[in-house]
């Protein structure tokens, strides 16, 4: 189905996933225009709604990072709301969630390995940042090195692995049982939506605020 | 399942971009909304907090001032106390004062009028044992009596002091004579008038005419009437005399 809806442009494969993914962006584009058209120090409605949302992962952020809060804000909320919508399209019928792709999750994981690395050097410089391969020490840099790559790795494939793996169940499921049997493995498509898009965006929320806040303790110290 | 480099690619340049709008179009005016906010509620709060603060104040200084009214107040009332308490005592010497002085005048007022009554009463006692005396003489009395008394009136006029009769020779110059009334109590005799008569022409020094009457009231004697001038020589004279000379005495 893959090959039938992918597209060549130039050198780049536009996949159905891509496809899903800017439609999830239009999507949330689209609604962050229309909450935050006529924003009023009184709220009202939809942008009670709004502002909840965000007051909710400001507050979850600064629990984590208190300090560099306001910095990560924008990736972390980003991440967190992108990866529910982009969860939850997957019980759309005959759209797939674009995280049951290896290539999307994978590309997330890049951006949250890219961006430990991008803010702990904004925080604390370079010098500082790579100081904490060598802490408590020298010895350590290979298994930091090592972590670093796996933790990426897990974080692409764990989400990777149970969106797809619930999608192909509710697909046999609905194959082998029948046309309500698969409601219950909806349901838990729902939960595990939220729950995947949660671990996802707060494992990237503390390996970021780690990156930054591990170098600061050590700077100090 | 499988990697592909242009969807890894494109997904990070779709996120970048995501990220990028979602900062200028969501995150950045919310936060700004809510910041905002959140300072006009802390402002609101420290306003509160200062109107608070100068409520206490307040609170505080009225109820420092009500303590002052309170202290001000009982000192006030300490002094009205005691100018009270001075003015009672002034009033009450007054009053004092007044009871005494009224005690004194009921009491003087009583005594005079208890003096009042008795001189009353003495001089009724006395008119009494006058009229008593009257109706015992006047059973007793008889033309003798009278004979004696018209005796001594003749004695009396023989007696009269010198400036009564140069007064009564002094109506010797007038052109009428006074009247000349004589009251008895009994019949007087001729002999006695002539003899009477003559007295008064030697007292007068010229003729008299005498007007001759009875009146028993008199119980016995006479009674001479010259003009305003009167000379009684009569028991009820005598008993009145008797009785205002015991009153004037008491």
């Amino acid at each position: 189905m893959e090959n039938h809806l992918s597209f060549v442009l130039g050198p780049l494969v536009i996949s159905p996933s891509i496809f899903t993914t800017w439609g999830i962006m239009g999507v949330i584009i689209l609604f962050a225009w229309l909450s935050t058209r006529q924003l009023e120090i009184s709220p009202k409605g939809l942008q009670t709604t709004v502002e909840a949302i965000v007051t909710v992962i400001d507050e979850a952020i600064n629990e984590v990072a208190p300090e560099q809060g306001r910095q990560l804000l924008p990736f972390i909320a980003t991440l967190w709301l992108f990866l529910i919508v982009a969860n939850l399209v997957g019980l759309i019928p005959e759209l797939h969630a674009p995280t049951s792709d290896l290539s999307v999750t994978s590309a997330l994981a890049v951006l949250v390995f890219v961006s430990v690395h991008w803010f702990g050097i904004k925080t604390l410089g370079i010098k500082h940042y790579l100081q904490h391969y060598l802490t408590p020490s020298p010895i350590l840099l290979p298994f930091h090195i090592i972590s670093e790559f796996t933790r990426t790795l897990a974080l692409a494939v764990r989400l990777f692995g149970n969106m797809m793996s619930l999608e192909m169940a509710a697909m046999l499921i609905l194959l082998v049982a029948g046309f309500l049997a698969p409601i219950p493995i909806l349901m838990l498509h729902i939960i595990e939506a939220l729950v995947q898009a949660y671990i996802f965006g707060m494992l990237a929320l503390i390996y970021l605020a780690g990156a930054m806040q591990s170098q600061q303790l050590n700077t100090k110290e | 399942m499988e990697f592909n480099v242009s969807t890894f690619a494109l997904e990070i340049l779709n996120f970048l971009v995501l990220i990028w709008v979602l900062q200028r179009l969501f995150y950045k005016p919310l936060l700004a909304i809510i910041n905002a906010r959140k300072q006009l509620i802390t402002e609101s709060l420290a306003k509160a907090k200062n109107h608070e603060q100068a409520a206490e104040q307040q609170l505080a200084l009225y109820e420092n001032r009500q303590q002052q009214w309170e202290h001000e107040k009982q000192q006030a009332m300490s002094v009205l106390q005691q100018q009270i308490e001075v003015e009672r005592k002034l009033q009450f010497a007054q009053l004092k004062t007044d009871l005494e002085q009224e005690r004194h005048r009921s009491q003087a007022s009583l005594s005079l009028q208890q003096k009042e009554f008795q001189q009353r009463a003495e001089k009724q006692a006395l008119e009494n044992g006058a009229k008593f005396s009257a109706l015992l003489l006047r059973q007793t009395v008889s033309s003798d009596l009278e004979q004696r008394l018209f005796i001594l009136l003749l004695d009396k006029i023989t007696t009269l002091p010198e400036l009564l009769k140069q007064r009564l020779m002094i109506s010797e110059a007038q052109p009428a004579l006074p009247e000349i009334k004589v009251t008895s109590a009994y019949v007087i005799s001729t002999e006695m008038r002539q003899h009477l008569e003559e007295k008064l022409t030697s007292l007068m020094n010229q003729p008299v005419q005498v007007q001759y009457d009875q009146d028993t009231d008199l119980i016995a004697g006479i009674r001479l009437d010259i003009g305003d001038w009167v000379l009684n020589a009569n028991l009820k004279h005598e008993l009145s005399g008797f009785a205002e000379l015991a009153y004037v005495s008491k």
